[in-house]
């Protein structure tokens, strides 16, 4: 029999597939990242200026913005409807000045660097009133929405709307926090690190788990052990610690799961009030390798049916030699 | 100039994509012809390799799986939810979990291989909608049970794993997360404005009427204002109803109807894509909500979502819903 298993933080109901779990083999799915270096943009672009550079990581604005801040912010009704034009910013992270095409392969200090560039990207819109959330997310590989060029980046948006997901799991936090005046997500390090089972790997500031309730086969979030709601402030101090243990787990994907495609995103408290979300909230990142595709009851329902069992999956992933290859 | 736009009922936010427009033309087109008959476990005369029917519409006299059936309607060989026991809830620490108590059944809904639901005759279709019905109400009656999900796959890329025309149906132990959220905002609405959500969009849809696909004496078919992919389209019932296990025979011919027509015209719009379904009602028990209102949301697969639309909930779309239902209303 599965097993339904609830989200803690939005409450999402999981169907947990245990007698016919697929083994994780099964999900082992290559693809070709190979990419002519004369052909890729970002190479062929490094002599122009971009508009924030730091130890080779280079900040552009994307040449196919969907946001854009150059009229004034302004909200309004459509009859019932509410609609506002798509004010914002929309940049690129190039990560590396080689072409390389997964982060998996840059040394630290270069993730260490795209870190510490996101968290000042993100100081720098959030004094942008207009501005309510900040996501910095990278997209690997075709299956993940990339396009294939073969370089390293990723990418920040700044949007002037509460994304949906990202209120879900506020209210979530904050419901937990009043109830029992703990961060749901410091009872969460605490009880994965002391139960163990699905704890992929740890250093003394993060702790990398595959979540209880996960929706994708492989899905990991990357948790500081030390409260902190945003990002930003939070890393500051931390980034050689998140830098190792980013590139421990994605080598962990590269080799145990032959170079699939992935998604990264980074989930901080919202700009505004932040005050409000100090104790309630607590930044991590997801982390997910893209391997089955999402069906009509997944989208119908919000329900998600994961194939294979979280504690599987981090077995699997902490058994996974990444010094063999590198 | 892009525009973001709020859901009236759950209150998400989306992007339009209005400097990058797609048409129909510019999406990959894919190729979702039946082709593998001979292995299908789904044609008549290979009954005996699918769990016993549960129900059909087959002419009177005719013996459970045996051929000649309209529409046929199996327990899943490989069910996510088993409907054998009682359902166990648990808390670990902080987590809470449950037995997986469910029921997961496929109806086939056409005899032929070769046929998809765009190709059925008008009975054909009505049968389809029937067995909806049918299966709906009967899992509604199991006490362990607070919601039935109704949806279809086409296409592999929308995740179907036999090509054969079928839907599925699951009955689930809770209320999933989508339609709590609805319900949850139209109830909001409904405390603030003393109306229905879905009636007042019904309103505005026919004064806005860019947006309008096709209608019937029953049903609306339209590309709503704050859409999460191109092209897509809701069906909703015209008058009030809460309920889907409450419609009556004439509803279900227009439903049958109007599905059809829609789905037709994706067909040719956008070149036999592939497609999710899924129908949207009041939870088990709530039949007379006056807040909500059910409705089936067709979703043509044409992107994949990014990162960004994983990690936000804000889906980026590349076509303007009025776009979108000018291109199916003229085909």
């Amino acid at each position: 029999m599965s097993l339904l298993r609830k989200d803690p933080i939005v409450g999402r109901w999981t169907i947990i597939a245990t007698e016919r779990a697929r083994r994780p083999a099964a999900f082992v799915d290559p693809q070709s990242t190979g990419t002519d270096q004369k052909l890729c943009p970002y190479c062929q672009d490094l002599t122009s200026a971009g508009i924030y550079e730091f130890h080779g990581v280079k900040v552009s604005n994307s040449i196919n913005p969907i946001l854009d801040d150059s009229k004034p912010f302004e909200r309004r009704g459509h009859g019932l409807y509410d609609v506002c034009h798509s004010y914002g910013s929309h940049e690129i992270v190039m990560e590396t000045p080689e072409h390389i095409a997964n982060m998996a392969d840059l040394p630290e200090e270069q993730i260490k660097a795209v870190l510490q560039t996101y968290a000042l990207r993100m100081r720098i819109h959030r004094q942008n009133p207009f501005i309510e959330y900040i996501l910095a997310y990278k997209n690997y590989g075709v299956a993940a929405g990339s396009r294939n060029i073969g370089h390293s980046r990723s990418q920040i948006m700044a949007v002037p709307v509460l994304p949906m997901r990202v209120k879900d799991k506020t209210r979530g936090a904050g419901q937990y926090y009043d109830f029992h005046e703990r961060c749901l997500f410091c009872d969460m390090v605490r009880q994965e690190i002391k139960n163990k089972e699905r704890v992929v790997v740890e250093n003394e500031h993060f702790v990398v788990i595959t979540p209880f309730a996960s929706r994708f086969p492989f899905e990991t979030w990357i948790l500081p052990k030390n409260h902190h709601c945003d990002f930003a402030d939070g890393v500051t101090g931390y980034e050689e610690p998140l830098a190792a243990i980013m590139k421990d787990i994605l080598l962990r994907f590269k080799i145990g799961l032959n170079d699939p495609a992935y998604n990264y995103m980074i989930q901080t408290s919202p700009v505004q009030n932040p005050s409000s979300f100090k104790d309630k909230y607590h930044w991590h990142i997801e982390v997910m390798p893209r391997l089955t595709r999402v069906a009509g009851f997944e989208r119908g329902t919000g329900f998600y049916i994961c194939p294979i069992p979280p504690e599987m999956s981090a077995a699997f992933l902490r058994e996974v030699d990444i010094h063999a290859r590198t | 100039m892009p525009e973001l736009r709020r859901d009236p009922i759950v209150g998400r936010w989306m992007i339009i994509d209005s400097d990058h427009t797609k048409s129909p033309l510019d999406f990959p087109k894919e190729d979702n012809t039946p082709t593998r008959q001979e292995i299908c476990p789904f044609c008549p005369g290979r009954e005996y390799q699918t769990p016993h029917e549960v129900d059909a519409v087959r002419p009177a006299g005719s013996l459970p799986d045996s051929s000649g059936w309209l529409v046929r309607t199996v327990p899943n060989k490989f069910p996510v939810l088993s409907s054998d026991g009682f359902l166990q809830k648990d808390g670990i620490g902080i987590y809470d979990q449950m037995n997986g108590i469910g029921a997961h059944e496929v109806m086939i809904e056409c005899p032929d291989h070769e046929k998809g639901l765009t190709e059925l005759t008008s009975e054909e279709m009505r049968a389809v909608i029937s067995q909806y019905h049918s299966r709906f109400k009967q899992l509604s009656d199991d006490s362990r049970f607070k919601y039935v999900v109704i949806f279809k796959n086409f296409g592999s890329s929308a995740g179907a794993t036999v090509e054969h025309t079928h839907s599925q149906i699951i009955a689930l132990p809770m209320v999933p997360k989508t339609v709590l959220e609805e319900l949850k905002g139209s109830e909001h609405y409904h405390q603030y404005r003393g109306r229905c959500v879905f009636c007042d969009m019904i309103a505005q849809e026919y004064q806005d009427k860019e947006r309008i696909v096709v209608e019937n004496s029953g049903f609306l078919a339209f590309c709503p204002y704050a859409p999460r992919y191109a092209f897509e389209t809701w069906i909703i019932p015209k008058g009030h109803a809460g309920d889907f296990a409450q419609m009556g025979d004439s509803s279900q011919a227009h439903l049958a109807q109007i599905l059809q027509d829609v789905l037709k015209k994706i067909k040719k719009v956008l070149g036999n894509p592939s497609y999710n379904y899924y129908l949207h009602t009041a939870p088990i028990g709530y039949a007379d909500l006056a807040c909500y209102h059910w409705h089936i949301e067709i979703i043509p697969k044409l992107t994949r979502s990014v990162g960004f639309e994983w990690g936000t909930g804000l889906h980026i779309v590349p076509t303007f819903p009025q776009d979108s239902a000018r291109y199916l209303r003229e085909a």
